[in-house]
């Protein structure tokens, strides 16, 4: 019976903030299934299973970012061994400029992350405004090639991408980096979603009698009420921007302009071409928990303010 | 207050436009020019950044294709014998046939896992669901390449703790990504880890949005939970596992990423292991652009077949999606 309550208790729990009233428990008791008592123990056991599988890497990046070359090697990867020395691998890391530098990496992935995940934003959040709320010829047919772009390989982008920029000098530049980060075909459809949704129609058309501008009825009036859509798509873009390997891989050339991602395996790679680098396997792994670390704090303390309901869209409604 | 704000202003605006309506020809016409004005005003930014950096890489791969570039001679039109080659090239076909290996079995297990957590959360079976639903999320957050180190280094031999493990199991050494083993395998666990949890958070939220009323009037006729699930929940969130499906299907076939990291500690990663991987070394390694932009358009191409197909599928079905 406890055991009940308590399920109860944290599936009403956000992540997801919900639009039910708080009072009116959204999950139907278990004991009206007439469920068997079994169940809640295994099906927790292949839970705590999975779990165990999901952060086993990521403990492993861990406990070895504190550890010696050597012990790299010569202990048990799941478990600490002396002596400790996470710190100083860590100011290691950044001093070490033979392979690039990790500061630079540091700095760029945060600009592009912010600049991609900030343009993306706003893009999609006017874009999918002018789509939602205005009626004008091509706009289905306009939102639906913005949609199939989803079924385009990156690849069949970046390469050609990578070609036009060498033509107009835009090759190994921050802003051939960043612009393209901006393009979210998946934000415009979130936006387009959310706003149909959240935004009434009426507001607009009341602010539009008064006399109101479209610049300010969309920055006063439809804006305040897109904040969640705004911070899950802001999310999201940044996440994507900070995380993507394949595009800078491609454009850029100059390693003081590369992010994070392609410096890892730069000095993955470097590690076992070997011959007195062998410090580069340490330092792949740090390098790589300082990558997951920022991101990892960023969604647990951003969690209850994004939607995940907003992935989804409308599509189930 | 502000309610009364809002309902006269949008008597207001019915007013308006019904007058607008009624036949005040110049007058409607400025309206609805007006909202067609601003309408593409606001989609502008996004569509010329849209065109720059998708549409025109795009046609311009599609008119590079059609032509070849040689030593002596320069740069010629040479028709479609850029896709002949494509089509007819084994290492292309075999690298694909990978990677449709690949994908049937990796988005099915993948959509299994995520459908039985998202539903035993939803439902209330699995306990502390709140905490165990972000745990399972994290690996969202962490990038492929990372990813791609960390398993290299868990599936190494002999110094990998994986199997250091079986190892002190008794089972010898076990090279997860040596010759007879299935890197494949590997791939697909990582590529599992990496997504189980995002898809499940999507499901979820699917799940959630079902109303609570459906599932009473089903309990109260005496349905079981496995019935609940199979009879009631699931066939309301068909729409979002297709969607998901298909998001997964187009990402499997465009695998890159997991194999590439993992080149540093296997050599069983060919140069033509997946059909990206192979234009990736057409276009950077042989210099061939004219022939990797084929490729990618047939890529491309087989991608939106198949997505599409699966779509009509479900379509036929009487799904919408």
């Amino acid at each position: 019976m406890t055991a009940a309550t308590t399920v109860a208790s944290a599936a009403q729990s956000p992540p997801t903030p919900r639009r039910r009233r708080p009072d009116d428990p959204s999950v139907v008791p278990l004991r009206l299934y007439g469920m068997r008592r079994g169940t809640v123990a295994v099906v927790t056991g292949l839970v705590v299973i999975f779990a165990v599988f999901t952060l086993l890497p990521i403990w492993w990046i861990f406990v070895n970012s504190t550890k010696t070359e050597p012990n790299l090697f010569a202990t048990f990867g799941f478990w600490f061994a002396r002596p400790f020395k996470l710190f100083s691998n860590m100011r290691e890391i950044f001093a070490n400029q033979s392979q690039g530098s990790l500061a630079q990496w540091f700095r760029n992935t945060v600009i592009y992350a912010f600049c991609g995940g900030a343009g993306a934003t706003i893009l999609s959040a006017t874009a999918g405004y002018g789509f939602a709320k205005f009626r004008f010829r091509g706009n289905h047919a306009l939102f639906m090639i913005v949609l199939s772009a989803l079924l385009i390989p990156l690849t069949a982008v970046a390469i050609p991408l990578y070609i036009l920029y060498s033509k107009v000098h835009m090759d190994s530049t921050m802003e051939g980096i960043i612009l393209p980060f901006m393009v979210s075909p998946v934000g415009v459809y979130l936006m387009r979603v959310y706003i149909s949704g959240s935004v009434p129609q009426e507001l607009i058309d009341a602010a539009r009698v008064d006399g109101a501008r479209e610049a300010s009825i969309f920055l006063r009036v439809a804006v305040p009420l897109m904040t969640p859509a705004l911070i899950t798509v802001f999310l999201l873009s940044v996440v994507a921007s900070w995380n993507n390997y394949f595009l800078p891989f491609i454009v850029n050339n100059t390693t003081s302009l590369d992010p994070l991602p392609v410096g890892v395996y730069v000095w993955f790679q470097h590690s076992v071409s070997g011959g007195g680098y062998q410090d580069f396997y340490l330092y792949t792994i740090c390098a790589g928990l300082l990558t997951i670390v920022p991101i990892i704090i960023l969604f647990l303390a951003l969690q209850r303010f994004w939607r995940g309901g907003l992935l989804l869209g409308s599509l189930t409604g | 207050m502000t309610d009364v704000v809002v309902r006269t202003n949008r008597a207001k605006a019915e007013k308006h436009s019904l007058l607008v309506m009624k036949g005040h020809g110049p007058e409607r016409h400025r309206y609805l020019s007006r909202t067609e004005r601003w309408g593409l005003v606001f989609i502008l930014p996004f569509i010329i950044m849209f065109l720059f950096f998708l549409v025109i890489p795009i046609i311009y791969a599609l008119y590079d294709s059609f032509f070849t570039t040689r030593l002596i001679g320069g740069t010629v039109f040479t028709g479609v014998s850029n896709y002949e080659s494509v089509l007819t090239n084994g290492a292309f076909w075999r690298g694909m046939l990978r990677t449709f290996i690949y994908a049937a079995i990796q988005v099915p297990v993948l959509i299994v896992i995520a459908t039985f957590f998202a539903t035993m959360f939803d439902m209330g079976i699995a306990k502390w669901g709140a905490v165990f639903r972000t745990i399972f999320f994290i690996p969202f957050a962490v990038p492929t390449v990372v990813a791609g180190v960390m398993w290299s280094f868990l599936l190494e031999d002999p110094y990998g703790p994986l199997d250091r493990i079986i190892y002190d199991l008794g089972g010898g050494h076990y090279n997860f990504m040596g010759a007879g083993a299935p890197l494949l395998g590997s791939i697909i666990v990582i590529a599992i880890w990496e997504w189980a949890g995002y898809t499940m958070v999507i499901l979820f939220t699917a799940l959630r949005s079902v109303p609570r009323d459906v599932v009473e009037s089903a309990v109260i006729d005496g349905a079981r939970l496995g019935r609940v699930i199979t009879r009631v929940k699931l066939p309301m969130i068909a729409p979002a596992i297709t969607l998901v499906g298909i998001l997964n299907i187009i990402g499997a076939l465009q695998l890159f990423v997991e194999p590439e990291v993992l080149t540093v500690f296997t050599t069983n990663v060919s140069y033509n292991y997946t059909p990206t991987i192979y234009l990736y070394n057409q276009a950077y390694a042989a210099q061939e652009y004219n022939l990797a932009a084929a490729i990618s358009f047939v890529l491309a191409l087989i991608i939106i077949v198949i997505s599409v197909s699966f779509v009509l599928l479900r379509r036929r079905k009487g799904a919408w999606i």
